[in-house]
């Protein structure tokens, strides 16, 4: 809907707040949000959409950019998680991440959604990370993940010796293989949505998911 | 999985390798996507290197799913640090100067929105989206202090626009008086977007 209703007031003899039923004890104001957990007297704002809470953050309001982080917070984190291998880094580039999203909430135009404009802002922190992180060793070095000396893998207890096997893998795979295919099977973003948040093309994007799940299966292969 | 490596035809990946062609020509990123949605056509289900195909998905997908369902959430001192830096960049230098018979007295222009913004929110049927406060000085008036508050908000579907617009605008002049110490000599008010009360919360576009 446009604009529908464009109005002028001069009249100085506004009733009181308090008066209108607007805000009941009025002397002091508090634009809260929410009762979010550890910030007492704050009121959390479910009923408020997205867009509302961005335009709000754009303009400066701290606690609508709290909410949209909170609100996205743990898809962030378990895309930090998957990409950089472990909760203390992932903790640290969510941060880092979190903060360069309020620095430059005011860039993002709306042109995609805002969950996919947080996405690219952590996966490029958590790239960032990557790059100065020493070289790991190659993939033809990797320990044959979860498979203890003398230990098939069916003498392991098979799930979670899968589980571990598959994150070693995972760990494994280049970092642009692996943002994608976390971006597609964990967090469920369609191929587009991941060209998007990468930068790169749909097809590179596709191809890049492909190898990464050829490589994971093959690797996976004495879990089948 | 049986590919053909020697004549595979793929599309360019960026300067990366094409993706493999199976031994029959199928696709073999189309065959997984297939495969993990078991959407598997006629060809897929008959031919066995699409089998062996999806049978790879299969596998991986029962681990990737027990992956995807880990319970994973950050610790609340991520959260915490977040909003403690945020607080503390909050830049002084956009205030608004109010009337003071005992010296210069400022408020900052983003926490005068934030209170007028929670007077719309608190008013049945409107919520306040954008919230600008210009002085009259800079909007083309005379005043010194009074200001021109700009507002976008949403309004529920079915509600009395006029009649809704119209205690906003005496809500916002009276909490411009009387809670920031600022005169509101204009309100404008765009209603940009409508909600529906059935509308999912935290859902609407």
């Amino acid at each position: 809907m446009g604009a529908i209703l464009r109005a002028e007031r001069t009249d100085r003899a506004a009733p009181r707040v308090d008066q209108l039923g607007g805000c009941p004890g009025y002397a002091v104001p508090d634009p809260v949000y929410g009762a979010v957990p550890g910030r007492p007297g704050r009121v959390d704002r479910p009923d408020l959409d997205e867009q509302t809470l961005v335009v709000r953050a754009q303009e400066g309001d701290a606690a609508a950019f709290e909410q949209l982080a909170r609100r996205h917070q743990a898809a962030l984190y378990r895309l930090a998680v998957r990409v950089l291998g472990n909760p203390t880094d992932a903790e640290d580039a969510l941060q880092d991440a979190l903060l360069d999203a309020w620095r430059r909430i005011g860039r993002f135009r709306g042109d995609s959604a805002f969950s996919t404009w947080m996405y690219r802002v952590v996966t490029n922190r958590c790239l960032g990370v990557l790059r100065r992180r020493p070289p790991t060793a190659p993939v033809h070095e990797m320990a044959e993940p979860a498979t203890a000396p003398g230990r098939s893998p069916e003498h392991v207890v098979e799930v979670d010796a899968g589980m571990d096997a598959l994150r070693a893998a995972l760990r494994q795979l280049p970092d642009g293989q692996r943002v994608c295919w976390v971006l597609r099977e964990l967090e469920g973003l369609s191929y587009a949505e991941i060209a998007e948040v990468t930068g790169a093309s749909e097809t590179a994007v596709r191809g890049r998911i492909h190898r990464a799940r050829t490589r994971l299966a093959e690797v996976m292969g004495p879990w089948r | 999985m049986a590919v053909n490596r020697g004549t595979g035809t793929g599309v360019e990946q960026d300067g990366a390798e094409p993706i493999e062609l199976l031994a029959c020509g199928r696709d073999a990123a189309q065959v997984w996507d297939h495969a993990a949605r078991s959407e598997l056509d006629e060809h897929e289900r008959g031919c066995p290197h699409c089998a062996a195909a999806g049978a790879d998905a299969r596998t991986l997908d029962r681990l990737v799913h027990r992956m995807a369902a880990e319970p994973l959430a950050p610790p609340p001192s991520v959260m915490d640090q977040v909003m403690g830096a945020v607080l503390a960049e909050l830049r002084p230098p956009d205030l608004l100067s109010l009337a003071s018979p005992y010296g210069p007295a400022r408020l900052s222009r983003p926490a005068a929105a934030a209170v007028l913004r929670h007077v719309v929110d608190r008013v049945g049927g409107m919520q306040a989206r954008s919230c600008r406060i210009a002085p009259l000085a800079e909007a083309g008036g005379t005043g010194p202090t009074a200001v021109l508050v700009a507002m976008t908000v949403t309004a529920q579907f079915g509600v009395d626009l006029a009649s809704v617009s119209a205690r906003v605008r005496q809500l916002l002049v009276a909490a411009g008086e009387q809670a920031l110490g600022i005169p509101v000599c204009r309100v404008d008010i765009d209603i940009v977007d409508v909600f529906d009360d059935t509308t999912p919360r935290g859902n609407r576009s």
